[in-house]
């Protein structure tokens, strides 16, 4: 019955909401638009008929109850305190037509007869409007349109929607019907049953070979091998090889244009999917990626991030000259495989303490490093005990802060989406103000990749103290994970208070149709010490979990890789993720 | 009884009149109704800042968390079609005043002590 955008669900009207807007014309809120209050920093907006006004309860004369109303049809202003007593009721009971008031301190609607908040489409523009154009630099009333136009959006989200074409489900015609019966043999049937067993280990399952300290290029290769765009872009023979030498030999015919790190997965895909279970050892593609990144070519053991880094640019360079595509905006995914997969865009907005400008920047990012930190624990005292219980009864946990002090996935990207004071000596250069500011700055998700990839920041190098050391605290992850709280859509929607409006950049795109849910698929783990350690990926695959040990592969119980030591997390979209069913082979 | 009244009267005779009452409730000078110190705090805008204060500081200790679980909580268990805020408000009001660390609540207090004295007449 309600609409649902990003996972927001946008509540419908109360019959007297509905009856009031009927009875009071096209603009119903017109009379409080004035009223609307922003205080700055934190645009937090408030109703006042003046801005100093004290509001009073017009039958107890109470300013100190912490909810105040006031009725939207004839502006007196009550307190609601339903177990004592509740004047803004007895108000709107008294009168037809007087239910809905406003809270004078939160600008949020309430129906005093429903006795519960209520949301309207035109209330909430005005609000947002008031707290942007409060927030931004405009200096003339043709700008302060423009913004109402960017912030009102012109139309309905319904509206907005682009053309799409009905799904129907496919049917063979006559000529499919035919080749159908004639040419294939059943996958699975009696005689072949026995081959595809539950106890065979799954396609793509191939050992690699250590060649001196190289864990951390196995590693991040096992988790590739196995990211599901990845691997069917690989597989699908969108990258041959064959024919992608031999057009670069014919360009240049030097020896350097014939190093194509995407060419060399290609190799590697083949290998592993190959069915040959015997290890494999990616020497070729070592010595393509040495080439690549030179600084980093030794038989020291790298940093399997750096390492992930690299080869995402490796591949990205190499292949987008044989695409030219037109221009495509940064993080559009057009460019490449690497970043068709990887790459989502980050926003971030810097907010001056003083006068309440906004800065907003978008990034494109293939990946998300996140600090590892204790979480806030409950408020001490048994109350952190009991949300301990009622967490373990979730199998993915979404109340970041009831672990009482371990740390999550969810806690990281809380907090990395979290509101952050930038201390005294990074003020920011405010435009408004036209001088520096103490800021406040906040990261949120404006788009998310098809692949996610969370690193987390166990390494730590302090030039200033000349040393490194490992954080090896213990990091709990989910198997699903549902990223709508760290969008920008959500993380302005709590910045702006409960509206229902869209926003700037909200929606735009049929990429933003794509749910935000996502599966674990690949977990790369680091033991040991920062000098002396080794890097292991655990693959999920048909919901069974294998351990890849350089050459050494294993299936293992969940409960392992649960307890294990988290380094970089791979999750992709739930729509890509493939669960096989637990029967196979059945007739 | 009387003797001591007439004493009082007579030393208060020497002093000026007090100011006349801001609020219908009675109140003595030296201890200012309720009434009278939200209107003191609301109009010398430091109400905002202490609600800031307030909303950071638990929003650092996980108070919010928990409140925003126990809300989840109870509309899981009603429905949340089910759910008004005037309910949410009844439900975690008992829980979450208790709950609140002492330490916020000196801090706070202190401050309105603070704020008090420095803005006495």
């Amino acid at each position: 019955m309600s609409s649902k955008i990003n996972g927001h669900v946008s509540p419908q009207p109360c019959p007297h909401l509905l009856d009031f807007r009927s009875r009071n014309g096209p603009k119903p809120f017109r009379a409080l638009h004035d009223c609307i209050r922003v205080k700055p920093p934190g645009g937090c907006a408030a109703i006042r008929r003046e801005p100093s006004e004290v509001p009073r309860c017009g039958t107890c004369e109470e300013s100190s109850r912490s909810r105040l109303y006031a009725c939207v049809a004839c502006a007196a202003v009550f307190c609601h305190a339903p177990l004592l007593h509740s004047h803004a009721s007895d108000h709107a009971l008294s009168i037809p037509g007087h239910e809905i008031a406003v809270d004078v301190d939160r600008a949020e609607l309430f129906c005093c007869a429903c006795g519960d908040q209520v949301y309207d489409r035109d209330f909430d523009a005005a609000v947002v409007l008031a707290q942007t154009v409060n927030a931004t630099a405009t200096t003339s009333t043709s700008g302060s349109t423009a913004m109402q136009c960017s912030v009102a959006g012109s139309q309905p989200e319904n509206l907005r929607k682009r053309r799409r074409v009905d799904y129907r489900p496919w049917e063979p015609d006559s000529g499919e019907h035919i080749s159908r019966g004639n040419q294939s043999i059943p996958l699975l049937d009696a005689t072949n049953a026995s081959l595809v067993s539950s106890t065979q280990q799954p396609w793509g399952l191939r050992g690699l070979n250590n060649l001196g300290n190289t864990c951390f290029m196995n590693s991040i290769l096992q988790a590739l091998l196995h990211t599901p765009p990845l691997r069917n872009y690989f597989l699908g023979d969108r990258h041959n090889r064959y024919y992608c030498q031999q057009k670069n030999g014919a360009i240049n015919g030097t020896k350097n244009s014939r190093l194509c790190l995407a060419c060399d997965m290609d190799a590697i895909f083949s290998a592993v999917f190959s069915g040959d279970r015997t290890p494999y050892s990616p020497a070729k593609f070592l010595y393509s990626w040495w080439q690549h990144a030179a600084n980093l070519a030794s038989y020291e053991q790298q940093d399997a991030h750096e390492f992930f880094i690299s080869m995402l640019e490796g591949i990205h360079e190499k292949v987008e000259k044989d695409k030219r595509k037109s221009q495509s905006p940064a993080g559009g995914g057009d460019c490449c495989i690497a970043h068709r997969v990887f790459s989502g865009i980050l926003r971030s907005d810097v907010m001056c303490m003083v006068c309440g400008f906004t800065s907003t920047t978008y990034d494109p990012c293939v990946d998300i490093s996140l600090d590892l930190e204790p979480n806030q624990g409950g408020s001490g005292k048994s109350s952190s005990a009991k949300s301990l219980n009622s967490c373990n009864v979730e199998a993915d946990c979404m109340h970041p802060n009831q672990n009482g002090g371990i740390s999550t996935l969810n806690g990281c990207l809380e907090r990395f989406t979290r509101a952050e004071k930038l201390g005294s000596d990074q003020k920011f250069f405010c435009q408004k103000c036209q001088v520096r500011q103490e800021s406040l700055k906040q990261m949120s998700i404006r788009k998310l990749p098809l692949v996610s990839c969370f690193h987390v920041k166990r390494f730590e190098h302090s030039s200033i103290r000349k040393m490194s050391r490992k954080v090896d605290r213990f990091l709990q992850f989910p198997f699903s994970l549902d990223m709508a709280p760290y969008l920008s859509s959500s993380i302005l929607r709590s910045r702006f208070g409960n509206r229902i409006f869209p926003f700037d950049g909200d929606e735009q795109d049929a990429s933003n149709d794509l749910s935000t849910e996502f599966e674990l698929f690949a977990v790369v783990t680091h033991s040991g010490r920062l000098d002396a350690g080794h890097y292991v990926t655990y693959l999920r695959l048909s919901n069974q979990w294998y351990k890849c040990d350089d050459a050494w592969i294993t299936q293992v119980n969940e409960s392992i890789v649960r307890a294990a030591q988290g380094y970089m997390m791979f999750y992709v979209q739930k729509v890509l993720y493939y669960k096989e069913s637990e029967n196979q082979g059945t007739s | 009884m009387s003797h001591s009244h007439e004493l009082v009267i007579k030393s208060s005779m020497s002093r000026p009149p007090p100011p006349p009452p801001t609020t219908n409730k009675d109140q003595q000078r030296q201890n200012p109704s309720l009434q009278e110190i939200n209107i003191k705090l609301i109009q010398s805008g430091e109400k905002e800042r202490l609600k800031e204060l307030l909303r950071e500081r638990l929003l650092e200790c996980g108070w919010i968390d928990e409140m925003k679980a126990l809300c989840r909580a109870f509309t899981r268990k009603k429905g949340r079609n089910n759910v008004t805020v005037d309910d949410l408000v009844h439900v975690i009001s008992p829980k979450g005043r208790s709950s609140i660390p002492d330490s916020v609540k000196a801090e706070l207090l202190q401050r309105i002590r603070a704020f008090l004295a420095s803005t006495a007449d």
